[in-house]
């Protein structure tokens, strides 16, 4: 399904210093007509390229003088018109209370809202739209899957297996399941690569083990992980599988049957949708034996005074009124996305995070955490880095400061990965399918010179 | 942009601020670093303001007077990355913080860098500070408040707000998260001074300032310069925390013994004395720091049943691990203590560095 962009537009893009109001306007205006970007790419003109201009945010300066280029999107995503103005549209046109009403706005609602988990569904391959429980986030999802499926199933004696490098919201529900019911966490240590020592994972799985808890791509250190066969391995054992999706769902093809996961979570915002929805997606009969977490409207069958029934899954997970619009933004940008192709968005970060690995490379006493790109060993497009003797703040600092380049700094959730390597904090560039190999220029250049300033002063 | 940034940052300031100065009705005005109206009656300066903010910043007149020369030196520096070069300068000034004043009730909160302030009575009972971060930035602020409060009647410091950063210009060119650690540095280096007063009244000599406010206080903090110890300085200060009374470390410098960087050994418990012996043998280390933080997580699953003596922090500066990767030095001490890990040893955190990299 390919959309048609007039030639005016794709001329401004070729141009991308234009900063003049009017061509936003005109973009925007063209967009209207066909909300989704055109496919067709050219040698001269990149993903990031033809895809820039579906994102208004992108396109201002900060402190004044400073084009934002805008490298934080392991953090959070930008969203596409296409998402903006399915946001808009639902409270213009059908906002109500899904589920409950018969009226004509409450049935077009629950209809859309229905839609957008499809279209999750579909989006990740999994069998049936049931399966996909919307949360607020992926870490209310892990937490669901803690205290719901955890708090059920685990017993004193019984292990968790995590890895060091995994984001506080894969760890912390599961201490504090584990302090209540007496399970064990093992954590999986790093291999001379800076990635998850499998083999030491394989010795680490046992009849005891129920469950794993491992991140798909790692938010700090780039690694890409085999989840087929840490599955496999995994299933062999009889343990469960809970993947922290976050890194991996916005940026390639991810196949939760291909993949024979347990369970899987994702947050909508790090996927171009809006804040505050996100998904936990769950094998139908593991969903079933489950629990409530949160109890209230929705999720309940009857109601008496004294005991009450519960819904199927999903409703039972979902209490209360949800993220409607937020939902259906989401399904939005699934849309947009689709449209795309997550393969293609996948080959294009391919080729950007080989760029901006090489790049940072030429920074003099630069060190890139992670694994090593190879033939055999892939880097999702994001480094996280330290200068020797330069604080990743002072960087970041002057990064946003001087040159308008947006990147982070800090522990990225992930403070016992930090402890493991020996740092405090480090800097991370992130990039997504609408940055370019430009912005990756002007990071290096601004970090070129932001190192230094601060070699100067030593 | 620079007023709604100036304005949230206000409003950070006059939320947090744990003194709040006293209102003033007529004089503060806000101050917006682009344009302003010079006021010839008043040394304060006066804006249009178009933030939501009603509270007025403190007048410069009530700065100490040193900090009023810092804020004047800034706001004849328009340019921004000139502004950081003064910045860098400052904290130029502030010489390295030696080890054993980079404790945690040194240590400031909320700081993505580490900051660390040291506060001492000198012999006119005025407050002295000294700091260190190992970020620049950080350090030249943290400069700015040292050079700006030392020296100065507590009663003068703890009346001085964050406010004033807004009139260096600086805070356009810095982060929220990052004047949020200026503002607890401030914060810290007032509860110091009142500390510090305090306990020189109550001991009647000189003190250094530490934890005052818990339970258990212990708080005997005494310095001794060269008397009778043949010219060393001895130091002991004890931390109290709630149930254990373990944390009692006592630092000697350059006596008998490994390490020559203070090392603490007085006050470990059995577990703790088995590691420093391992690591000591079998690693030589040119320093060797072993502290017990288990009583921080007292209550947890991996404590209980155990008697104490479960978590430790481990500072280890050794030849053996040069040509070693971070996780293979890691492992090395793992490898050593393996017994204590298996028999209650629940974690420990670790620092290991070869001596060059020191």
């Amino acid at each position: 399904m390919e959309a048609v962009v007039p030639k005016l537009a794709s001329f401004n893009l070729l141009n991308p210093k234009s900063k003049s109001k009017s061509a936003i306007r005109r973009f925007s205006s063209a967009l209207c007509v066909s909300s989704s970007p055109s496919v067709t790419s050219t040698d001269s003109v990149s993903l990031g390229h033809i895809t820039r201009p579906d994102f208004p945010i992108l396109h201002q300066e900060v402190y004044g003088s400073k084009k934002l280029v805008y490298l934080d999107n392991a953090a959070t995503s930008q969203k596409p018109i296409a998402v903006l103005k399915a946001l808009q549209n639902y409270y213009e046109a059908y906002n109500s209370n899904v589920h409950r009403g018969i009226h004509f706005l409450s049935a077009k609602a629950t209809d859309e809202y229905e839609l957008a988990r499809k279209k999750v569904a579909a989006f990740i391959n999994a069998s049936d739209s049931g399966e996909i429980v919307f949360t607020k986030n992926a870490t209310e999802a892990i937490n669901l899957v803690a205290y719901s499926w955890g708090l059920s199933n685990l017993k004193s004696g019984d292990e968790v297996i995590l890895t060091v490098a995994e984001h506080h919201s894969a760890i912390v529900p599961w201490q504090l399941v584990a302090q209540k019911t007496g399970a064990n966490l093992k954590f999986l240590n790093l291999n001379d690569d800076e990635s998850p020592d499998l083999d030491k994972l394989k010795e680490m799985l046992s009849r005891k083990t129920k469950l794993v808890v491992i991140h798909h791509i790692s938010n700090m250190l780039a690694s890409i992980l085999p989840i087929e066969e840490i599955v496999h391995w995994s299933h062999d054992v009889g343990a469960k599988v809970l993947v922290d999706a976050c890194q991996s769902v916005p940026h390639m093809v991810v196949d939760v049957q291909g993949l024979d996961a347990d369970f899987l979570v994702a947050s909508s915002h790090k996927m171009c949708g809006p804040t505050g929805i996100g998904f936990l997606f769950g094998k139908s009969d593991l969903l079933s034996a489950m629990p409530p977490f949160l109890g209230g409207g929705e999720m309940i069958s009857d109601v008496f005074l004294d005991h009450s029934t519960f819904a199927d899954p999903p409703s039972r997970f979902e209490a209360g009124t949800p993220a409607i619009g937020e939902a259906i933004g989401l399904g939005a940008a699934i849309d947009y996305l689709s449209t795309i192709g997550m393969q293609k968005i996948h080959a294009y970060e391919m080729e950007l995070a080989k760029y901006l690995y090489e790049n940072l490379l030429s920074i003099p006493n630069i060190r890139i955490y992670g694994p090593k790109p190879s033939e055999h060993v892939q880097r999702a497009a994001l480094c996280s880095f330290n200068v020797e003797n330069i604080h990743p703040t002072d960087i970041a600092t002057l990064l946003d400061q001087q040159y308008g380049v947006a990147i982070r700094s800090g522990h990225h959730c992930a403070q016992p990965l930090h402890r493991y390597l020996g740092v405090n904090a480090s800097a991370r560039a992130s990039l997504h399918f609408y940055n370019t190999k430009e912005d990756v220029d002007e990071f290096i250049h601004a970090l070129n010179e932001t190192v230094s300033f601060f070699n100067v002063f030593k | 942009m620079a007023s709604s940034s100036i304005s949230s940052c206000l409003r950070l300031f006059t939320t947090r601020s744990f003194l709040s100065p006293k209102p003033r009705k007529n004089l503060s005005f806000f101050y917006k670093p682009t344009s302003f109206a010079k006021n010839p009656l008043s040394k304060s300066l006066v804006a249009v303001s178009s933030s939501t903010s009603t509270s007025p910043i403190q007048p410069v007149e009530d700065l100490p007077p040193k900090l009023q020369e810092i804020v004047q030196l800034f706001q004849s520096v328009q340019e921004p990355k000139a502004k950081y070069e003064q910045l860098l300068f400052y904290g130029k000034s502030l010489k390295p913080l030696d080890t054993r004043f980079k404790t945690r009730e040194n240590k400031v909160e909320g700081c993505v860098s580490q900051v660390w302030v040291r506060a001492y009575l000198d012999d006119q009972k005025n407050v002295v500070y000294e700091a260190d971060s190992d970020s620049v930035l950080t350090k030249g602020l943290a400069a700015l408040l040292v050079q700006g409060l030392s020296n100065r009647p507590v009663e003068e410091i703890v009346k001085v707000t964050p406010d004033f950063v807004v009139l260096l210009g600086l805070q356009q060119s810095l982060t929220p998260s990052r004047n949020n650690g200026f503002l607890n540095m401030l914060k810290l280096m007032q509860k110091k001074a009142v500390e510090l007063v305090f306990e020189s009244e109550k001991a009647g000599g000189s003190v250094e300032g530490s934890n005052l406010g818990s339970k258990n206080s212990k708080n005997l903090t005494l310095e001794r310069k060269g008397d009778g110890v043949g010219g060393l300085e001895s130091k002991v200060e004890s931390s109290s925390q709630v149930g254990s009374g373990k944390n009692l470390t006592l630092e000697m410098e350059g006596d008998s013994g490994a390490g020559d960087n203070g090392s603490n050994s007085g006050g470990l418990g059995s577990r703790g004395m088995r590691i420093r012996d391992k690591l000591e043998k079998e690693l030589r280390p040119v320093v060797l720091e072993v502290e017990d933080i288990s009583y921080q997580h007292a209550g947890h699953a991996g404590v209980r049943g155990s008697d104490g003596e479960t978590h430790f922090n481990v500072k280890i500066v050794s030849k053996e691990f040069e040509g070693k990767s971070l996780v293979k030095r890691h492992r090395l001490i793992y490898d050593l203590l393996q017994e204590e890990l298996q028999n209650g040893l629940h974690a420990l955190s670790i620092v290991a560095r070869t001596p060059s990299e020191v």
